[in-house]
C-alpha cells in the first residue's frame, strides 16, 4: 500500500494496513468524544492489538515527537479523548479480552477496551459482579473508566473506579512498559503509584491491562422511589438519610427538568411530571436489617412532606427505574438538541443553597438546566441545554457550566466528582488550585511525560493554554 | 459534474437551505434526527458493525456525525463517506438502544438517497442492481418468470449438474453458499387459489384483513404465504388479495433507490385504499409499509395518505395476538429457538408476541436464544452486496443458536435464507420456519387427528 506521509506509512507497519484510519473522512467521527462542544481531527486513529504494539507506537511517536493518545469507546463527558493538537489516537478497542477471573482472590484482568458491563454479565451467574458502575456502562471500557476515575451510582457505598484497581501494566510515553501493583498487596511500599496513575486522565502512561477488585452480589437488594413537592423537602431527605447512619448502596436525585427528559424519551417510568424533585434510593447487603433499612428511609421521607414514596415490588421494576435514571444523559437529546454536563461536587448540607444557585443561573443565562445527580456523595451533574445551532449559545453554556462549577468551590466543594478536568474544566482548576499548586502536580507530569506529547493540554492549565481555550471556544461558535 | 454546475444545483434544489450543505438533492438527510442525538455513546455496543470493527464511523453515532458533517460541509457525498453509510446492516438495534430515540435508520436512508443520486452505482453493480431493483423484483411477472427459471434449476437436474460440475467455483463465494440454501420453490400463494382475490373465512367471519404477499416471499417463500392465509382464516378473517399491490420497496431504500420506493408505495397505498387492516408476514416488509410517511416529507398529501396507510398495517404475529388466536389443542413435540428479526424487535417493537403464539402450542419447548434481537447479517440484500461483514456477523449470531433444538423460529424472509445458510455452514441440522408456519402445522396435526377445533381462546396466556 501506498502512503503520501512517511509517519502514516511507519505507524502502519506497526499495527498492519487494516488497523489505521487517517482519511477525513474515516477519522472525523474521532473529533470529539461525549464533550462535543470542540472538535479537532487526529491525525490518524490506529488500532494496536496488543501491549508490545502500543509500546512500538508509543515509542515510534515519542522518537519522533508526533503527539498521541489513548482512547477507549469515547464516552468520556470532559473531552479527555479529543485530539486537541491533531494527535495520532490509540484507540484500544481491539484490546478487549477478558484475560481471566480468579474468583477465590476476587479479582480479574482484562484488557483496557473490555467494556464495563461485560465483566459484571460474564461473572453475574456465578454470584460475582464489579462495583463501579458510570451511567455508560453499557459501552464505556475499563480502560477509559481508569484514565478518568469513573464514578457512578453505586459509588457512594463501594467507592469509585481507584478503590477496585489491584495492578495495572502501563505503557510510559516513551514506550516502556511497567507493572504496577501486580500482587493485590493492599499497602505496598512506596508510592502509591497505582493511586496516582488512576485518575490521570491519560496523561502519564497509556494502561494496557488491568487487575480489578471483583466483588459478590450483595445477598439482598431493595430499591425506593420517592416523590416531593419542593425540591427542598428532597434536598433535606437525602441529608437526613445519610445522617441517621444508613450507607445506601446509592441515592440519586432528578429534578423537573430532567424528568421531563427521562419522561419524553426511550425509558419512561411514569414519573409525575409536576413534581420538582425525585430520588432513587438503593439499599444492599446481608438480609437482616434490609427491612430496617427500607423503613428508616421511609419514615425520613415522609417527614419531609414525600408525595408518594415506594419499593421496587421485583428486579423487572427496579430495572426500569435504573434504565430511566441510567440513560438520563442522552434522553436529554429528547427535549434538546444539544447539553453541556459538568461535574461538580459539594457538602450535602448545601445541597438545597447550591441548587437555588443553579436554579439562578440558569434564569440569568435563559438556558434550561436539569439535575440528575448522585445525591447521596454529593456529585451534582447540572445539565445545560442548549442548541448549537443558535449562535453564541454553546458559548453561553459554557459560561454557564464554569458559574455552576464556581457555585460548588465557594461552598467548599470542587469542579468535577468522576467525569474528569480533561479540556472542559481546565480554566476552572484556577478555582480549586493555585498557580504553585498547578505547577507542583505538573512536575510530576514530567516525571512520567517529559516531553508532554501524551495527551496535551489536558488536566491542567498553561498560563497560555487559557486564552487559547477561550478562542477557540469563540471560533467553533462563529 | 463541474464545481459550477454544483453551486447552481445546491442553489436551485435546496433554495430554503441555502447553505454550506453537500447535500445536493431533495429529500436530505433530515437535521431533525441527528439534533437529537448528544453524542453519548450508548448504541456502540448494539452496534454489530461497531463490534466487528471498533471504529467509530462504523457506529450508529459515527454514522450520525459523518451525515451531519456532510450537511455542515466538513465533508463530500463520495466514496469515503458513503462507504460507512452503505456498510450500515440497517437493523436499528441502535434505536433501540439510544436514549433519545433517534432515528438512526431514517437518516442512513436518506443519506444512501443521496449518495445513490450523487454517484449512481457504475459498471455491472450498476446492471445488476437495476435489473434486479428496478426490472424485476417489482413486476410479478418477470419476478415469477425469474421464480421458474430457479424451479426449472432445481426440478430439471440442473441443480445437480451445476454442483456436480464444480461450475459453482466461478460464482462469488458468497453466492455459491446461498444457492446452496435456496428453498425448493413453490407457485405463487396466488396460483392454488387461481387468482382469487378474496378467501373466506373457516366459519364465522369475525374480521376482514387485505393480505400483502410481497415479492421474493412470494416466489420463494410461498409455502409461508399459504400458512398465513391458512391461520388468518381460520381465526375468523376473510382476506383479500388485493391485484394490484406490489413489492414494498424496502430493498430499494436500503440501497438508496428512494425515488422507486416512493413509485411502488404509491401503488401499495393506492391498491389497499379500501382495506382496514394491511396484514403483513415480512418483518422488512412491515417495517418499510409502517414507515411510507417517511418517503413523503416533501409531498404533503401523499405523506397524508401513507400516514391513514401505515396505521393500517400489521404484522400477522402481532394481529393473531391482539386479536385473540386460537389456541391449538393438538401437540406439536419439537424444541425450538426464537429468533428476533431486527426490523420486528427493533424496527416494529414486536418482541412478546411472536414468543406468545410459539408458547401456546401444545408440546414446543422453547429454548432461549442469548442476544436473540442481535442482527443474523440478512439485512435486506446486505449479505450480497457486503458479503464479508455479513458473514462475520453471522457467525456470532450461529455463536448464540443453542445446540439441543430442532428448529429456529423467525418472522423474515431475509433471515431465513440467513440462518439457513449459518446452520449449513456450520454442518448444524436445525429447520428453519416462520412463527406462522408452526401454528399453521399444529392447527393442521389437529385436523389430522380429527378433532374438531374448539380449542380455548389465547385470552388465558
Amino acid at each position: 500500500m501506498k502512503y503520501n506521509d512517511k509517519h502514516i506509512e511507519s505507524l502502519a507497519k506497526i499495527v498492519g494496513p487494516n488497523s489505521i484510519l487517517y482519511h477525513k473522512e474515516d477519522v472525523i467521527a474521532y473529533d470529539c468524544d461525549g464533550f462535543t462542544l470542540e472538535k479537532f481531527l487526529p491525525k490518524a486513529v490506529v488500532f494496536p492489538k496488543n501491549t508490545s504494539e502500543v509500546s512500538s507506537l508509543v515509542k515510534y511517536c515519542s522518537s519522533n515527537e508526533i503527539p498521541f493518545l489513548a482512547r477507549g469507546a469515547g464516552t468520556g463527558l470532559s473531552g479527555g479523548a479529543i485530539p486537541l493538537n491533531g494527535e495520532v489516537i490509540i484507540s484500544l478497542v481491539k484490546m478487549k479480552r477478558l484475560i481471566s477471573v480468579d474468583l477465590e482472590n476476587r479479582r480479574a484482568v482484562v484488557e483496557p477496551g473490555f467494556v464495563n458491563l461485560k465483566l459484571t454479565n460474564s461473572i453475574a451467574d456465578k454470584g460475582y459482579y464489579y462495583a463501579p458502575d458510570p451511567s455508560s456502562q453499557y459501552c464505556c471500557t475499563i480502560g477509559g473508566n481508569v484514565a478518568e476515575n469513573a464514578g457512578g451510582a453505586h459509588c457512594l457505598k463501594y467507592g469509585v473506579t481507584t478503590n477496585h484497581i489491584l495492578g495495572l501494566e502501563v505503557v510510559l510515553p516513551n514506550g516502556e512498559i511497567i507493572e504496577i501493583g501486580q500482587e493485590g498487596i493492599p499497602d505496598a511500599p512506596g508510592y502509591d503509584l497505582l493511586g496516582l496513575l488512576t485518575g490521570s486522565e491519560g496523561t502519564l502512561g497509556i494502561v494496557t491491562k488491568i487487575t480489578v477488585r471483583i466483588l459478590k452480589n450483595p445477598e439482598a437488594k431493595q430499591t425506593v422511589l420517592a416523590y416531593f413537592n419542593k425540591i427542598e423537602d428532597g434536598s433535606q431527605a437525602v441529608s437526613d438519610i445519610i445522617s441517621s447512619g444508613i450507607v445506601p448502596a446509592a441515592l440519586e436525585m432528578m429534578d423537573k427538568t430532567a424528568i421531563e427528559g427521562v419522561e419524553a424519551a426511550a425509558f419512561p417510568v411514569g414519573h409525575p411530571k409536576d413534581i420538582e424533585a425525585l430520588l432513587l434510593i438503593e439499599v444492599d447487603g446481608i438480609s437482616v436489617g434490609i427491612e430496617e433499612q427500607i423503613s428508616d428511609i421511609l419514615r425520613v421521607c415522609k417527614n419531609h412532606n414525600v408525595r408518594e414514596v415506594k419499593v421496587a415490588q421485583d428486579e423487572q421494576e427496579r430495572s426500569r427505574w435504573w434504565a430511566n435514571r441510567k440513560t438520563g444523559f442522552g434522553a436529554m437529546g429528547a427535549i434538546s438538541p444539544d447539553y453541556l454536563v459538568q461535574d461538580g461536587v459539594i457538602p450535602r448540607s448545601k445541597l438545597p443553597e447550591v441548587l437555588k444557585k443553579i436554579h439562578e443561573i440558569s434564569v440569568d443565562s435563559g438556558l434550561r438546566i436539569a439535575n440528575i445527580f448522585h445525591a447521596g456523595d454529593g456529585n451534582l451533574h447540572p445539565l445545560i441545554l442548549f442548541d448549537a445551532r443558535e449562535e453564541g449559545a454553546a458559548q453561553k453554556a459554557l459560561e454557564a457550566g464554569s458559574k455552576c462549577l464556581k457555585v460548588c468551590s465557594d461552598v467548599g466543594g470542587s469542579i468535577t466528582g468522576e467525569h474528569g478536568v480533561g479540556i472542559e474544566k481546565i480554566n476552572e482548576m484556577h478555582f480549586i488550585f493555585s498557580e504553585q499548586e498547578i505547577n507542583i502536580q505538573t512536575n510530576i507530569r514530567e516525571v512520567f511525560n517529559p516531553n508532554n506529547l501524551l495527551n496535551s493540554g489536558k488536566l491542567f492549565p498553561s498560563p497560555s493554554r487559557c486564552v487559547e481555550i477561550k478562542k477557540v471556544s469563540k471560533t467553533m461558535t462563529s | 459534474m463541474s464545481v459550477l454546475e454544483q453551486d447552481i444545483k445546491k442553489d436551485t434544489l435546496c433554495s430554503s437551505k441555502r447553505s454550506i450543505s453537500n447535500y445536493l438533492w431533495s429529500d436530505p438527510p433530515d437535521e431533525n434526527k441527528w439534533a437529537d442525538c448528544v453524542h453519548c455513546g450508548m448504541c456502540l455496543e448494539a452496534c454489530p458493525t461497531y463490534e466487528l470493527t471498533g471504529q467509530e464511523q462504523q457506529s450508529p453515532r459515527g454514522r450520525v456525525h459523518l451525515i451531519k458533517s456532510v450537511a455542515e460541509g466538513k465533508l463530500e457525498v463520495n466514496d469515503k463517506f458513503a462507504a460507512p453509510i452503505f456498510d450500515c446492516l440497517d437493523c436499528r438495534a441502535c434505536t433501540t438502544a439510544c436514549p433519545a430515540d433517534v432515528d438512526v435508520g431514517g437518516l442512513i436512508e436518506e443519506a444512501r438517497g443521496q449518495i445513490r443520486q450523487a454517484m449512481p452505482l457504475e459498471g455491472w453493480k450498476g446492471r445488476v442492481s437495476k435489473l434486479f431493483l428496478q426490472d424485476i423484483i417489482p413486476n410479478q411477472k418477470r419476478l415469477n418468470s425469474v421464480g421458474g427459471l430457479l424451479d426449472f434449476y432445481q426440478k430439471s437436474g440442473m441443480q445437480k449438474v451445476v454442483r456436480n460440475t464444480g461450475l459453482l467455483n466461478i460464482l462469488p463465494e458468497h453466492l455459491v453458499k446461498m444457492e446452496a440454501v435456496l428453498p425448493k420453490l413453490n407457485k405463487s400463494v396466488k396460483e392454488p387459489y387461481k387468482h382469487q382475490t378474496f378467501i373466506q373465512a373457516k366459519g364465522e367471519t369475525k374480521h376482514q384483513v387485505s393480505f400483502i404477499k410481497g415479492c421474493i416471499m412470494d416466489v420463494m417463500f410461498s409455502d409461508i404465504n399459504q400458512s398465513t392465509i391458512n391461520v388468518l382464516t381460520l381465526n375468523g378473517n376473510d382476506v383479500t388479495i388485493p391485484e394490484n399491490q406490489t413489492c414494498c420497496g424496502a430493498l430499494h431504500v436500503h440501497a438508496g433507490d428512494r425515488e422507486t420506493g416512493r413509485r411502488l408505495a404509491k401503488q401499495n397505498i393506492e391498491a389497499f385504499k379500501d382495506s382496514d387492516k394491511v396484514i403483513v408476514n415480512s418483518a422488512g416488509c412491515g417495517c418499510m409499509l409502517k414507515e411510507y410517511p417517511e418517503l413523503f416529507r416533501e409531498e404533503p398529501e401523499w405523506q397524508k395518505r401513507a400516514e391513514e396507510f401505515s396505521q393500517k398495517v400489521e404484522d400477522i404475529s402481532k394481529y393473531l395476538y391482539d386479536t385473540g388466536f386460537r389456541k391449538p389443542n393438538t401437540e406439536l413435540k419439537t424444541r425450538i429457538t426464537y429468533h428476533d428479526a431486527c426490523h420486528l424487535a427493533h424496527g416494529q417493537g414486536i418482541h412478546q408476541e411472536p414468543r406468545e403464539i410459539l408458547y401456546s402450542i401444545p408440546g414446543v419447548e422453547m429454548v432461549t436464544m442469548p442476544n436473540s434481537d442481535r442482527c443474523c447479517g440478512s439485512a435486506g440484500i446486505y449479505n450480497i452486496t457486503n458479503p464479508e461483514m455479513a458473514e462475520a456477523v453471522l457467525d456470532s449470531k450461529m455463536e448464540n443458536v443453542p445446540d439441543e433444538v430442532e428448529m429456529i423460529s423467525m418472522g423474515n424472509p431475509g433471515c431465513m435464507l440467513q440462518m439457513a445458510m449459518g446452520v449449513q455452514k456450520y454442518g448444524r441440522n436445525q429447520k428453519i420456519v416462520h412463527t406462522v408456519q408452526l401454528l399453521d402445522w399444529a392447527y393442521q396435526e389437529e385436523e389430522k387427528q380429527g378433532r374438531e377445533s374448539v380449542g380455548e381462546k389465547r385470552g388465558e396466556i
